[in-house]
């Protein structure tokens, strides 16, 4: 094996790591915060790629500017759902916080395909690439590098230095105690949903301008997200983005040595046995 | 003046009835104490009144207005803040956070600087630990920081639920050295408490809870000679 071509493979894995982390932090940051599984994630990411499509063929927006409203239409977007479907059975058992953004799922799929067709799509950028020996970066994975560690510094600096982030800790942390401290925890919590959902429409916005997408790519990863959140420990941000370097490295690496259609028998084998053997993730506490 | 007046409080869980038409007041500057035995409602009255669990009947009126169907942290706004039993601290935050949360409403947030000089000199432990995960400090450190947290709060009246519950002795004299501190502050008090002797020596009013109902009121004193109380609840 040329150690050369394996370089090259693990940096563009890592690469695309980033964004996976990033959509899986969208995930993980509405399951620490009110243990729901948002399984209109997958969707979710798929609108964030049709938002900056459009803008872009029809609008003509640059898609990195795409990116930004995309982001915001996310998070109100999330919030919109939190309050029509989640807020509702949030205090009852799990299967109906499931069923209601599994239903939420459905409507976005089947309102997205009657839309858009499955016919896949492609954002045509180029911001030319550069070339390091055998390791050739491209442009646009670069920017989207750049953006994720960006999101992620952003989200953490919010979540850690100011009022209204430190409250989303705190309902996360006991709700009923936020709530007699006077934190309006239904707001925060509609809040912090449409963090999460503004992260996978933005992960989304991202994959798009360097992979063909059509309403259905959400789907794969939405599963990613759910492995990375298993490899980083469900709730924990900072997991997520090394869960996602984690599987973008495997990405990257084991199409070297195998066909690539084993990278997802691969993924989940990985998954079922750190659900089996460690459970609360490979740096979790909890 | 009375500044909190409960009218004929009836709630409970579920299908479950708890709390019989329950009425009392509290007055301003006063410390006033709910005892009563294991089960008799005392945490569940406090969670109606604060919001926590719904008023199914009755009214309650904080400084003169009726605050009945407010969500707690509508109350909390207003000053009605409550320390919850079993502490209820922002675990994996730390004690500065901690602080910092109890201070996020508008009557709270302006005095942030004075209070939290006030409960650095009340409890200077906590000062010492301040970077550190509430989650990480022993028990009374831990009592310490509830009330402390619900004092950045600004409070008008404040609810204390079962302060001394797992404290050692020696710790349920120092938390005791306080509630009488911010009594003499002139802070508006509700203790709730298993230690019925303790609560009673310190508290200027007292009502005995049993089944949901209001049993006997009276000064704390008189309660104290009252013969049930001091079969039921002070073995004598």
């Amino acid at each position: 094996m040329d150690f050369r071509v394996l370089l090259a493979s693990l940096i563009d894995g890592l690469m695309l790591g980033f964004v996976y982390g990033l959509a899986a932090m969208g995930l993980t940051l509405i399951w620490g915060v009110m243990r729901v599984i948002n399984l209109a994630h997958g969707p979710i990411i798929a609108l964030g790629m049709f938002g900056v499509y459009l803008l872009f063929i029809h609008g003509g927006v640059n898609p990195y500017l795409g990116l930004l409203i995309v982001a915001f239409l996310g998070l109100l977007f999330g919030i919109l759902i939190y309050a029509l479907a989640v807020h509702r059975v949030l205090t009852a058992p799990h299967l109906s916080t499931l069923l209601a953004t599994f239903s939420v799922n459905m409507m976005i799929i089947g309102v997205g395909t009657a839309l858009f067709t499955t016919t896949p799509r492609n954002i045509d950028i180029s911001l030319g690439r550069l070339v390091f020996g055998p390791v050739v970066l491209l442009g646009t994975r670069l920017v989207a590098v750049l953006a994720a560690v960006f999101i992620t510094a952003a989200l953490y600096l919010f979540l850690y230095r100011t009022t209204l982030g430190k409250m989303v800790r705190a309902v996360a942390s006991n709700r009923a105690a936020a709530e007699l401290m006077g934190i309006p925890s239904s707001r925060v919590l509609a809040l912090s949903f449409g963090l999460g959902t503004m992260l996978a429409a933005a992960a989304g916005g991202l994959i798009a301008t360097f992979f063909p997408f059509t309403i259905l790519s959400g789907g794969t990863y939405e599963l990613k997200s759910f492995v990375i959140c298993v490899l980083g420990g469900l709730g924990n941000p900072t997991g997520a983005l090394v869960g996602g370097l984690i599987l973008g490295a495997l990405e990257g690496l084991i199409p070297t040595f195998m066909p690539v259609s084993y990278v997802p028998v691969i993924e989940f084998l990985l998954f079922v046995l750190l659900l089996l053997l460690r459970p609360q993730g490979l740096f979790g506490e909890r | 003046m009375a500044i909190l007046e409960v009218r004929d409080l009836s709630s409970g869980y579920g299908e479950v009835q708890i709390l019989w038409d329950l009425s009392f007041q509290l007055e301003s500057g006063r410390l006033t104490t709910l005892i009563g035995a294991n089960g008799s409602g005392k945490t569940t009255t406090l969670r109606a009144v604060m919001g926590l669990i719904r008023p199914w009947r009755g009214a309650i009126f904080f400084d003169g207005q009726d605050i009945t169907m407010l969500p707690p942290y509508r109350k909390a706004a207003m000053g009605l803040i409550m320390v919850p039993e079993g502490r209820q601290l922002f675990a994996d935050m730390t004690v500065m956070e901690n602080l910092e949360m109890g201070a996020v409403t508008g009557r709270a947030r302006p005095r942030f600087r004075q209070n939290l000089d006030r409960v650095f000199d009340l409890f200077p432990r906590l000062k010492e630990r301040r970077n550190q995960k509430a989650g990480t400090l022993s028990g009374g450190e831990q009592q310490m920081l509830a009330i402390a947290r619900a004092l950045m709060a600004e409070p008008q009246v404040l609810f204390l639920d079962e302060p001394s519950l797992g404290l050692s002795p020696l710790l349920v004299l120092n938390l005791f050295e306080v509630i009488r501190r911010l009594k003499t502050e002139g802070l508006t008090m509700l203790l709730v408490e298993q230690n019925v002797h303790l609560a009673l020596a310190i508290s200027d009013y007292a009502y005995v809870l049993s089944g949901g109902r209001i049993e006997l009121e009276g000064k704390a004193r008189d309660v104290a000679q009252d013969d049930r109380v001091r079969k039921a609840y002070l073995g004598l």
